[in-house]
């Protein structure tokens, strides 16, 4: 391959074109501050030029013969991704290094004794004590709210039980009517039906006594028994007909 | 062969080359000169050419170009056609990352959106970013003269932890059918 082969001495040379000191670039530019940052700066430019050189260099060695533009694009998905995974990773292992660097820091600052360090001691004693006030202080309010919940419960159950005992109260109610109006109403039924048919019988009777009395055309107020039987015979109403 | 390559010669230091191709030769010049008037730190150099294959004769004298911009105005069917005969002469190594499509007039009524439809396939099978910008006022060329700086600056390898490749990942141009294709995957 001959176009790799010259890529190949191109970044030999820039690699040794690096390590000459960049004798090249005042040549060029004669506004260049050489400032330690700078030369830092340029120093990570030219790795990033060679990275870039380098990934085109492994991609020619490995080129695979049979591959098509779906697979490919497929096969880029995926990669885009796991790049994009690498990186949180990489990210979040960063902070976590960062965390871990300032709590040394910090760590180291306090075991001397420097008017910092004293001010860092007394802050840090200071939001001790104010952590446990507030740490005793969730514990009593996590207490208090039991104690709530504990008595919104008890209430809850006092409810419920008036409730159900109302309703006892008054299917008992209920039941304590019911068979004892049934019975007296049966009752009162029946002995309404037999005073009626015994009222009938009485009127009845009486109407055909007082009829005898009348077609028989005896004198009934000389005999008192007669009299007597005649004038209660008044009495009784004539029921409806 | 007249192909042009992107890892054919030395980069420079602290130096980044853009190469602007426009048919109509119009708003690349007030391009480019945007271009080094914005950037302070880094040394660009911005080369202006018509239409590639670029002439053999300054072969030699070329640096090697980070960054190859094709300047398309939507008003004339002919600048894309030259953009897309232009495209030829590119080596495949330049489309991971170093090629960039700007586009003109796309607000423009008189334009038919088929246009920009295909610009925008033309961007995407290529996995390229496809700016647009306005290039009638002066904010609307530094825009545009911004954003190609920063997409310069990733190709020519001048940001740490970036470069062309990984930058096209994120900026590719995508058509809204790809979209939704994505989607139901």
């Amino acid at each position: 391959m001959e176009p790799l082969d010259r890529l190949e001495n191109l970044a030999s040379s820039l690699e040794t074109v690096a390590s000459n000191g960049f004798q090249a670039t005042t040549a060029d530019n004669g506004q260049k501050d050489s400032s330690p940052a700078e030369i830092l700066r340029m120093k990570e430019q030219m790795s990033n030029q060679c990275f870039e050189m380098a990934v085109k260099l492994q991609a020619g060695k490995s080129k695979r013969s049979s591959c098509s533009a779906s697979d490919a694009e497929k096969d880029l998905l995926d990669y885009a991704n796991t790049l994009e995974e690498a990186k949180i990773i990489h990210f979040n292992k960063t902070l976590a290094l960062h965390r871990m660097q300032v709590w040394h820091a910090i760590s180291e600052k306090l075991k001397q004794s420097d008017p910092e360090a004293v001010a860092m001691r007394g802050l840090t004693s200071c939001s001790l004590d104010l952590c446990s006030k507030i740490k005793t202080l969730q514990q009593e309010s996590c207490e208090l709210q039991d104690q709530i919940t504990d008595v919104k419960k008890q209430r809850l159950d006092l409810k419920r039980l008036t409730h159900e005992k109302m309703k006892e109260m008054d299917e008992l109610k209920r039941k304590r009517e019911h068979p004892e109006a049934e019975k007296y109403r049966n009752v009162l039924q029946k002995g309404q039906s037999h005073l009626e048919k015994y009222q009938k019988m009485a009127t009845i009777t009486q109407n055909v006594l007082r009829g005898i009395i009348i077609a028989s055309k005896v004198n009934w107020r000389d005999d008192p028994k007669l009299r007597d039987i005649a004038m209660t015979l008044e009495d009784i109403p004539i029921s409806e007909e | 062969m007249s192909l042009l390559k992107p890892f054919s010669k030395l980069p420079g230091l602290n130096t980044a080359n853009i190469l602007l191709v426009e048919n109509e030769e119009q708003f690349q010049q007030k391009l480019a000169d945007t271009v080094v008037l914005q950037e302070k730190t880094v040394n660009v150099n911005v080369r202006l050419a018509r239409s590639l294959p670029l002439p053999m004769e300054n072969e030699e004298s070329r640096p090697r170009i980070d960054l190859v911009v094709f300047i398309i105005h939507l008003t004339s069917e002919l600048s894309f056609q030259s953009a897309e005969t232009s495209l030829k002469y590119l080596d495949p190594g330049y489309f991971q990352g170093k090629v960039c499509f700007l586009v003109t007039n796309a607000r423009n009524v008189s334009v038919p959106p088929e246009r920009l439809v295909s610009v925008r396939k033309l961007a995407a099978s290529l996995h390229c970013p496809l700016l647009c910008a306005e290039d009638q006022t002066t904010e609307g060329v530094t825009t545009a003269a911004h954003r190609l700086l920063a997409i310069l600056k990733v190709a020519a390898g001048l940001v740490p932890m970036a470069t062309g490749l990984y930058l096209s990942t994120l900026t590719r141009c995508t058509v809204p059918s790809d979209i939704d294709q994505q989607n139901f995957e």
